[in-house]
């Protein structure tokens, strides 16, 4: 391919060295545009059962999240009932004059209405720039309704998509009371939210909760996905905490094991046969439950023999082209790169935008302490003005780099027509999920040998055209 | 059935709502993205992009036609302010190929004082493109307040105001607020029939109308309006700026028999097309009667059936219409999102003349329907999936979803307008009544 297209090529730390160092400028270019931190905020409180989220601010904000993650998400996807998606709808009066009795009068209603187990106030960019004190009248409100309420300054221009959750992580820390006993062979599971992103999706959790189950470990809230007030009380009662998706859970573990003492189990995604092992025996070890982890461990990778003589015999030796884009993300695009390796497969990750690796630094670390230090190749393209969606510039830049490579795989999803198998890990494909465990282990050998199977199946030129335009080469 | 005004409420003004429409950004963004060859620029923080992203969807705008920008705007410049910021974030888009650059600027830089006018005036020289500024943020009203900012500032902005007049033409108006998910195809309907009719459409505000379109709007003779929620103001402003009438004004907009014929027929008197618009409801009737003689809509087992419409006033108040006299249902309750004027007077005279007393909320949230709904307990819902979950455990057997594009599930877009729409709504209720229908459970097992 053209030299120019090329704007990085090196490996992963080298790629975080030119972002920490300021070589490569951590920012999107105008058109692209992740969460705000009210929105990765939001998206964690609303993983508590019968919260109610009241958003101060005008309407736009949370009405997003009402639609996409309320209504849509859990209700019509996940069978979760349909609960408020509050807010106090600011006017220009209010920017003028300050919302804060409207806030005040505003929680009293959301209790008196949805009678829900807490209230979590939202601060957006209105309320947010006008100043007013939602943490105070979080406590007096509290006082008059028959619920906690709290508090989080979540306003759009306040933080990174990283800082939401991080912050409503913190809060979330709040309601876990002083621990009353110890509860044996149980763990949180950290690092959740529900509704999810699209990046998100419950099979791979059904998976982790299964593994545990078989070892005999309980578990006593997923935080925060789908968990309860009373389980997040409870939450310091555990033994160990774990998180299912290190980026999200890292930074919860990391303040329960300071500020409880409580321990935490650092592992990655569960993708592959070592990473599995290497995620439940992370759990089972400190709980004492090691010799059972291994008999499930011996007898679950016995079930999936063949699948796994498959990925090695299919992937040795090959090139494996892994780009970063809506599905999987960019974490999830890293766990796949040390898959890829476990099976023999020399991996290279495209197109992972200094932004990301910015926001995403502890897990970036985390993952290069683990040996994971996968080749990067970034291309102009990714640079370019231009939503995601119209990333015509970089599917020719990745069919080029794909030409350069003997003996190539791609993994990503089927968005992309680069001329060789294409691994089709999107998922928004439930009839290969979950990606984690060993499941998960079946289901990514099903796609790959799919993907080989019918390599010189005709792709969709009606799909192609779609996404890139008609007459592309 | 109780009758009389005593059961049409308006909610007091509640200081914890769960409301139906988004912010005024987002209807500002709707609309300036009906502007082919345009781009958007969000001066806001990164959030705000996804409430132009799903107004992009609405206005079902092609990726590869219409771009989106967003200057992410940080804590700097909110302390320090944007201007610079934006000025950088416009220079960067200089060379796309565009027409006209929309910026639009959210709640926390109007807050700040940011002036986008001024910046876009003193960029306007530099560049190829016209840069129009829409102050729009969220906290000055609802999406419909925000379709009714930008088309001011379009009419204000773009419109010629010298050219003589075509004789029997019109400016049509936004047509997107309406929360019928495929309304492009009520726009499409409209232009067949005023095509009929011999009438010619200068501009439309907006839904792929070329940057040309729109600075000739004022050569129209006559507007028409499509939707009762927003674009009222922009008729006004054609009618006193540029001395165009509005038509079909005050009626309900075309859905169901009764609607589409009073529509049909207003039109065709004021375009001297009386005729074109008999024979096109005679012919209109003859084909939907013959069609429901084929294919037995399963509406017609609703006699009387209590209903309720859980709408915007766009498609719910031509609805009340319609499900009364087509359906033969007995709407029990009206949920408008919206609750202006002009709503409040359209819809009551649609009452009286029904000699209907549902009950009737106007600016509903979904606590509001809830609540509604649990009072009233009608058994089929006229709305959108907030309906289909908010009604749960209150005994409606059918929730016939007809608004709001929560998710997409039509491909090809059908008008709920004139004859074909109706057919469109009952094969609506048809695929809701076969579902309800749909055994739950298996007697025993099959042996292969």
């Amino acid at each position: 391919m053209q030299s120019d297209s090329i704007v990085f090529r090196g490996n992963l730390r080298q790629l975080l060295g030119n972002v920490e160092s300021g070589e490569m400028i951590p920012k999107l270019q105008a058109s692209h545009a992740p969460m705000c931190k009210f929105f990765t905020a939001y998206y964690v409180i609303n993983g508590i059962r019968h919260v109610v989220p009241l958003v101060h601010g005008p309407t736009g904000c949370p009405l997003y999240m009402s639609d996409f993650v309320r209504t849509r998400e859990c209700c019509e996807i996940r069978g979760v009932p349909l609960e408020p998606t509050a807010c106090t709808s600011l006017d220009e009066s209010n920017v003028i004059y300050g919302g804060e009795g409207k806030l005040l009068e505003a929680v009293k209603e959301a209790y008196a209405k949805y009678r829900p187990d807490l209230i979590v106030i939202l601060s957006c960019c209105c309320s947010g720039i006008i100043g007013d004190d939602v943490e105070n009248i979080a406590r007096e409100a509290e006082r008059t309704v028959g619920c906690r309420v709290l508090a989080l300054r979540s306003e759009g221009f306040g933080g990174d998509f990283r800082s939401g959750y991080e912050d409503a992580f913190r809060l979330i820390m709040d309601l876990m009371e002083p621990p009353k006993t110890t509860m044996k062979g149980t763990v949180n599971i950290l690092g959740a939210r529900w509704g999810p992103t699209p990046t998100e999706f419950d099979w791979d959790l059904d998976e982790v909760e299964r593994l545990l189950s078989e070892v005999g470990i309980r578990i006593n809230a997923v935080i925060a996905g789908g968990c309860t007030v009373e389980q997040i009380k409870h939450a310091r009662e555990v033994e160990l905490n774990a998180s299912w998706c290190y980026d999200w859970g890292q930074k919860l573990g990391d303040r329960m094991q300071e500020r409880f003492g409580i321990p935490y189990s650092r592992t990655g995604q569960p993708y592959g046969l070592e990473a599995t092992r290497e995620w439940l025996l992370g759990i089972a070890g400190p709980l004492g439950l090691e010799k059972r982890a291994l008999e499930v461990i011996e007898r679950e990778t016995r079930a999936v023999e063949a699948d796994l003589a498959y990925l090695k015999g299919a992937l040795e030796g090959k090139t494996a082209v892994i780009e970063i884009s809506e599905f999987p993300g960019p974490i999830r695009a890293l766990s796949l790169a040390r898959m890829a390796e476990e099976f023999g497969a020399r991996p290279v990750v495209v197109n992972v935008h200094p932004y990301t690796i910015k926001e995403r630094m502890p897990s970036i670390q985390y993952i290069l302490e683990t040996g994971v230090n996968p080749e990067v190749i970034l291309t102009r393209g990714l640079f370019h003005l231009g939503s995601f969606r119209s990333s015509k510039e970089t599917e020719e830049e990745l069919e080029a780099i794909v030409q350069g490579y003997d003996d190539v795989v791609f993994f990503g999803n089927s968005g992309r027509f680069p001329p060789c198998p294409v691994v089709n890990l999107t998922l928004m494909n439930p009839g290969f999920q979950p990606q984690y465990g060993f499941r998960g282990i079946r289901n990514i050998a099903a796609l790959v040998r799919q993907a080989l199977e019918n390599k010189d199946l005709p792709r969709s030129r009606l799909f192609r055209g779609m996404l890139y335009g008609t007459r592309t080469k | 059935m109780e009758h009389g005004r005593s059961r049409r409420k308006t909610p007091e003004p509640e200081k914890c709502r769960d409301p139906y429409l988004r912010c005024a950004f987002h209807g500002a963004a709707q609309t300036a993205l009906g502007v082919a060859g345009s781009a958007l620029l969000a001066h806001s923080p990164q959030g705000c992009e996804y409430l132009v992203n799903n107004a992009f969807a609405w206005q079902a705008c092609d990726y590869m036609e219409v771009i989106t920008l967003c200057t992410k705007l940080c804590v700097d410049e909110i302390v320090h302010g944007g201007e610079e910021l934006l000025e950088r974030t416009i220079l960067e888009a200089k060379d796309l190929p565009i027409s006209a650059l929309f910026v639009l600027s959210a709640c926390g830089p109007e807050i700040v004082g940011d002036d986008i006018v001024a910046v876009c005036e003193t960029l306007q020289p530099e560049l190829k493109f016209r840069l129009i500024p829409i102050e729009c943020a969220g906290f000055r009203g609802s999406q419909y307040d925000g379709i009714d900012i930008a088309l001011d500032a379009m009419l204000k902005h773009l419109v010629n105001r010298s050219g003589e007049k075509i004789p029997n033409s019109v400016c049509l108006i936004a047509p997107h607020a309406n929360a019928n998910p495929t309304w492009i195809a009520d726009l499409d309907w409209v232009k067949g029939v005023l095509a009929q009719m011999g009438i010619r459409v200068v501009a439309t505000l907006t839904h792929r109308t070329p940057l040309a379109e729109l600075e000739h709007a004022a050569s129209a003779e006559a507007s028409l309006l499509l939707s009762h929620d927003a674009g009222q103001k922009a008729a006004d402003h054609l009618s006193a700026a540029h001395g165009i009438e509005q038509v079909c004004g005050g009626i309900p907009l075309p859905i169901g028999m009764t609607n589409t014929e009073r529509w049909l027929t207003a039109l065709g008197e004021r375009f001297d097309a009386q005729k074109t618009a008999e024979s096109m409801v005679v012919e209109g009737e003859r084909m939907a009667m013959a069609t429901c003689r084929r294919k037995w809509p399963m509406a017609r087992f609703f006699y009387r059936t209590p209903a309720a419409i859980v709408a915007d006033a766009t498609v719910g108040i031509p609805l009340v219409r319609f499900v009364t006299e087509d359906m033969e249902m007995t709407p029990d309750l009206v949920a408008l999102y919206t609750s202006q004027r002009s709503v409040r007077d359209l819809l009551e005279r649609e009452l009286d003349d029904l000699d209907l007393a549902p009950t009737v909320v106007y600016g509903t949230d979904v606590y509001r329907t809830r609540q509604a709904l649990a009072e009233t307990k009608p058994k089929v819902v006229f709305g959108s999936t907030i309906e289909r979950h908010a009604s749960e455990g209150l005994g409606v057997s059918h929730v016939v979803e007809v608004v709001k594009m929560m998710r997409q599930f039509r491909m090809i877009d059908r008008e709920y307008f004139g004859y074909t729409g109706i057919l469109d709504l009952f094969e609506c209720v048809q695929n809701e009544w076969t579902m309800a229908w749909r055994s739950r459970e298996k007697r025993y097992e099959a042996r292969w």
